[in-house]
């Protein structure tokens, strides 16, 4: 086996610390804690699923919250409803996650930058109006009560460790999407779709592709959220939500998978914790978003990877080794196409 | 040599023919689908309905009008996507019904509002966005970010209950002219969004400043040239643009009422709106508009717990078979 660099074993290092903590956390802490860690883990995986389209595609989507918003009824409607077992449950909610992500993906193709946002938003807010309207299916404002987690997750620490468990898979699952030829040619959208036509892909394809991936997993996260609250309601699938998702995203470092999980756990410390004496907290999430896309478009991860290079540059130049490169470096919000409008 | 440029030539012809063939095509289904839509609703209501629903969603096709035309002027020049339009429309609403409880002036609070409204829009260019111009991205995201902060500070200033705005005497009750009734405040919102589009219209046509204004559109590297401070250009047609908003947040709050959240609602329609008519395209705003508001007023009346549906059923279709739009350019 090739022998890590030493970027690679503190990577490898942290990962290891955090899954050790995350393992440790129900012996330590209350309830309410890991509650809120179980939501942050959920947040966590709904931004990655964003950053898949924003970071890696270059597509930055307003309405991803409708998505899982989708799943999340499925289950609901499927218990509260139809009376239906876990597993048809999950069945419907993935199924309807799919077709919702095929729809609103084959809307969306077509288009990118400034338009893409308009109409993932657009999209985003519909599923939100159509839960409101569609009393019988969504139980309108009221919701949907009556959803239950199987008994072997129905403690609150056994569906922690159960949040956990799905959240490293989907993660390992993503990071594999990333490293492979797909994730390559999906960055190669983002950098330039009319050189990827010209080497024989078809950028709008490769965009569907990214979205139902992308959808995929926003579904599960809505599905590990509605078992986790045991209840849905329309405010799941509004514009609020998704934009948190991509806050998160850009705060944490967008086109890199650590990024978007650190601004979720930031981002649900900040709403359930530091806010809760104070009443306005969509005016702080607001700041937060015009100071992050001012002043902090690279996130933190960006800021700690600049770091962390300059600190290996002058170890290098003093040792005068070779000087080792970071490869994942995140990017920049503010990224353009080179391509001429 | 010059059998290339003859073919260059015959081939850029033949094109242009299959693009008008295309247009014509497609305007025909268009008013086909139309004509067909039109015969179903007779058949399912009385002509009397149909005409009350069809100013009922020409009404609301003129506040989406006044609404849309702002965010359509912004984007064409400048590629700004403003999302904190609706934020705009919202608080310009809430500041005219704070006038017109303190001074029962309608014009004044109409004014007073939008020009409110446009000093928001002045900050918000000059000292938010002007540091990040050219950055589509980071651009659209800071404006959903302002517009949680107008929201939520507009819900703490005059709290979360349906708020009308007040509307003068003798703009109250219906208009009766024999057999027609109809309420006078809604066919006021009607003229002036004439207009407002024919003010606009003339602007934007017949005026050296809408002349720089359609030039800036197509090549702001030479307008600047020609020695036109393309700077304050940009900052005129955002406080213009924002200056419409808060005229739509007044007028429309006289009928459509203020609450929380109504921000994003009316952020979802215009942008429907700019979606089906064209983005940056001034006729595309008014068709948009009468579109989204006509299909909106009649789908309430037919098929209400899909009255959502209805609206994203034509974006859907437009965005495959048009993704610029009914009158949009082509890229």
């Amino acid at each position: 086996m090739r022998r890590l660099s030493l970027t690679g074993r503190v990577k490898l290092g942290l990962l290891v610390a955090a899954i050790g903590f995350g393992v440790a956390a129900p012996y330590i802490f209350s309830s309410f804690i890991v509650g809120l860690l179980s939501l942050a883990l959920i947040a966590g995986l709904f931004a990655m699923s964003i950053d898949l389209l924003a970071g890696y595609a270059g597509l930055v989507t307003l309405g991803q919250a409708g998505i899982s918003a989708v799943a999340s009824y499925g289950v609901g409607y499927m218990a509260n409803k139809v009376g239906a077992g876990v597993p048809a449950q999950i069945l419907v909610a993935i199924t309807a996650g799919l077709v919702a992500s095929a729809v609103f993906a084959a809307m969306a193709m077509r288009t990118d930058g400034v338009y893409f946002i308009m109409i993932t938003l657009a999209q985003g807010m519909i599923v939100w109006g159509l839960s409101i309207r569609l009393y019988q299916i969504t139980g309108a404002e009221n919701g949907l009560t009556g959803i239950e987690r199987p008994s072997f997750i129905s403690e609150y620490w056994q569906y922690y460790y159960f949040v956990m468990a799905v959240v490293l898979i989907c993660s390992f699952l993503l990071f594999i999407a990333v490293r492979s030829p797909f994730g390559a040619s999906t960055k190669g959208i983002r950098e330039s779709e009319s050189r990827m036509r010209m080497l024989g892909y078809n950028p709008a394809l490769q965009k569907f592709y990214v979205f139902m991936i992308s959808g995929f997993f926003a579904s599960i996260a809505g599905i590990l959220f509605v078992y986790l609250n045991e209840f849905i309601s329309p405010s799941a699938a509004y514009i609020s939500a998704s934009a948190i998702g991509v806050l998160e995203a850009i705060l944490g470092g967008i086109g890199t998978l650590i990024g978007p999980m650190i601004g979720a756990f930031i981002i649900v410390y900040i709403q359930n914790i530091v806010s809760t004496n104070l009443e306005r907290w969509p005016t702080l999430m607001g700041l937060i978003f015009i100071v992050v896309v001012l002043f902090a478009r690279k996130g933190i991860v960006g800021a700690i990877s600049a770091g962390w290079q300059r600190w290996l540059d002058s170890r290098e130049s003093r040792s005068g080794g070779p000087v080792e490169d970071l490869d994942d470096l995140p990017d920049d919000l503010a990224f353009e196409s080179s391509e001429p409008r | 040599m010059a059998e290339a440029v003859t073919e260059e030539i015959s081939r850029e012809a033949i094109i242009r023919a299959e693009q008008r063939r295309r247009r014509l095509l497609f305007t025909v289904t268009g008013l086909l689908v139309f004509a067909l839509l039109v015969w179903w609703i007779l058949g399912k209501m009385s002509l009397k309905s149909f005409w009350l629903q069809a100013l009922n969603g020409l009404s609301f096709g003129a506040v989406l009008f006044f609404l849309a035309s702002g965010f359509t002027l912004i984007f064409g020049l400048m590629r700004i996507t403003n999302l904190a339009h609706g934020g705009f429309y919202l608080v310009g609403g809430y500041m005219g019904f704070s006038v017109m409880s303190w001074t029962g002036n309608f014009a004044l609070a109409l004014f007073a509002a939008a020009l409110g409204i446009t000093v928001v829009g002045l900050f918000t260019e000059r000292v938010l966005l002007r540091p990040i111009r050219g950055l589509e991205k980071p651009e659209v995201l800071l404006t959903i970010g302002l517009t949680f902060v107008l929201g939520d500070l507009s819900l703490a200033v005059w709290g979360g209950d349906p708020t009308p705005v007040p509307v003068p005497g003798f703009l109250q009750g219906p208009l009766r002219i024999g057999d027609f009734v109809y309420p006078r405040y809604r066919l006021f919102v009607l003229a002036c969004a004439v207009v407002v589009a024919v003010v606009l219209f003339y602007i934007e046509r017949r005026t050296r400043l809408g002349a720089i204004v359609r030039a800036g559109v197509d090549d702001r590297e030479t307008v600047a040239a020609l020695g036109i401070n393309i700077k304050a250009v940009f900052t005129g047609v955002f406080m213009f643009g924002a200056f419409l908003a808060g005229f739509a947040g007044v007028i429309g709050g006289g009928f459509l009422t203020l609450l929380p959240g109504q921000d994003f609602e009316i952020l979802l329609f215009g942008l429907v709106v700019v979606i089906l008519g064209g983005l940056g395209s001034l006729p595309g705003a008014v068709l948009g508009a009468v579109l989204v508001g006509l299909i909106d007023s009649f789908a309430k009346a037919l098929v209400p717990e899909l009255s959502f549906f209805t609206l994203f059923a034509p974006m859907a279709l437009i965005l495959v078979l048009r993704p610029q739009g009914l009158l949009g350019k082509e890229e």
